[in-house]
């Protein structure tokens, strides 16, 4: 530990001007500018489904994620600022349990009502890459973001990022892709949201260590 | 909210310079003298809220985590918002250094074993020459100070805050691989450099 003087006098003369990070607020506004337009080439390349079910739950469903998109992007770039109150970085995880818990419930609401194939679990692997593919370009724009700037939480950044590319990917994903029975949905579908956001997370926080300059606070060379 | 917090904020917001703003939009362009200013008067109210915070903490821990904090916000200066205000953006950097110099403790903590049992004479005290000269710290800077930055940087990852390969490789970008060669010829250049003849 050296004397706080001399602490100081390294620092300043290490000083050089900075270019100011963009805000919270801003960062998302970077994110959603590049993430819409991706989506929308993707359901284009894919092929918007011809008959969507625009039923009142679908409709929550989508709201849901897309809800959950913005708010766990947000709450990404909010990690790295030392100033933000935690309130905002829970919020991701309080959508994300909602949309799951919504989810679920309409699972069960349609198995006590004897809606029939409701319960029937089908194997949809295709899901999983065409959610990978949808939420690749939102991943790699999240990751560019958080790199503009030294960042303080990375587990909790790299988790919120990760879980706001792939909830805007499975946005995107019931748009184009059809869809089995309720469960297959919530197990396949719910399932790759839950898996990618994890390996996304590590992949994300691995990536941004591996890049120029690392991803956190580091003193300097004194 | 309880109105213990509620004290907390207001108290931040009380102390809170509004020429510490003025200071850290300065020093984000460059200006060496507002820089100097802002750390100098940030410096001991860093303290202070270090002790409120943590008050069981040794002093020479309170100031381990005022010097953490000045290096995070050293690195995080493009980070700032103006004209937020300064004190929660100065104490939010304290609150995560703080809590990550205190995981540290703990997880070193947990490899020390405590000798205050072990009589004075007790030949596992024994030291030769050899482990003496080595431990001897001033020697250890004034070799130190020789070796080059990158050198430096390295030994103080691995050997002083003992970080594992992993947390050194987030923490400074190099590969693991790197680290570990790194280690290896730093220590050989130290060891040149205190005198220690490695044999061939």
């Amino acid at each position: 530990m050296m004397r706080p003087d001399q602490l100081i006098d390294n620092l300043v003369a290490d000083l050089r001007p900075v270019r100011r990070a963009p805000s919270p607020a801003r960062a998302l506004a970077i994110w959603l500018a590049v993430t819409v337009p991706s989506l929308a080439l993707v359901i284009w390349l894919m092929g918007l489904r011809p008959t969507l079910p625009l039923r009142p739950a679908f409709l929550l469903d989508q709201a849901l994620a897309l809800s959950t998109a913005v708010i766990a992007a947000y709450g990404a770039v909010c990690a790295g600022r030392p100033d933000q109150p935690t309130w905002k970085l829970a919020l991701p995880v309080v959508m994300m349990m909602l949309w799951l818990a919504v989810m679920v419930g309409q699972c069960a609401l349609m198995t006590i009502g004897g809606k029939p194939g409701v319960l029937a679990l089908h194997i949809d692997f295709a899901c999983v890459p065409a959610m990978a593919l949808a939420g690749f370009i939102p991943s790699i724009t999240m990751v560019l973001l958080l790199r503009l700037s030294p960042i303080f939480r990375t587990n909790h950044a790299c988790l919120c990022g990760a879980l706001a590319a792939t909830a805007a990917a499975e946005f995107a994903l019931r748009l184009f892709h059809a869809e089995g029975s309720f469960l297959t949905l919530l197990v396949w579908q719910m399932g790759s949201v839950i898996v990618l956001t994890i390996s996304g997370s590590v992949i994300g926080k691995w990536v941004l260590a591996r890049l120029p300059g690392g991803m956190r606070i580091w003193p300097i060379p004194t | 909210m309880s109105a213990s917090w509620l004290g907390v904020k207001r108290k931040i917001v009380a102390d809170d310079q509004t020429e510490w703003v003025a200071w850290l939009i300065a020093a984000q362009q460059g200006d060496r003298r507002a820089y100097a200013a802002l750390l100098t008067a940030a410096v001991p109210w860093l303290r202070r809220r270090a002790r409120g915070r943590w008050p069981q903490m040794s002093g020479a821990d309170i100031e381990d985590i005022v010097q953490e904090t000045l290096f995070a916000l050293h690195r995080s200066l493009d980070l700032y918002q103006p004209p937020r205000p300064v004190a929660p953006f100065l104490f939010g950097i304290m609150k995560l250094r703080g809590a990550d110099v205190r995981r540290q403790r703990v997880r070193h903590a947990m490899r020390e074993a405590n000798l205050d049992d072990l009589p004075v004479t007790s030949p596992a005290m024994a030291t030769n020459a050899i482990q003496e000269a080595a431990l001897d710290h001033a020697a250890m800077r004034e070799a130190m100070a020789t070796l080059s930055q990158r050198d430096r940087e390295i030994l103080d990852m691995m050997k002083m805050r003992e970080m594992s390969l992993q947390e050194a490789s987030a923490h400074s970008g190099l590969s693991i691989a790197t680290l570990k060669v790194g280690t290896f010829r730093a220590i050989k250049r130290l060891r040149r450099a205190m005198g220690v003849d490695d044999a061939p």
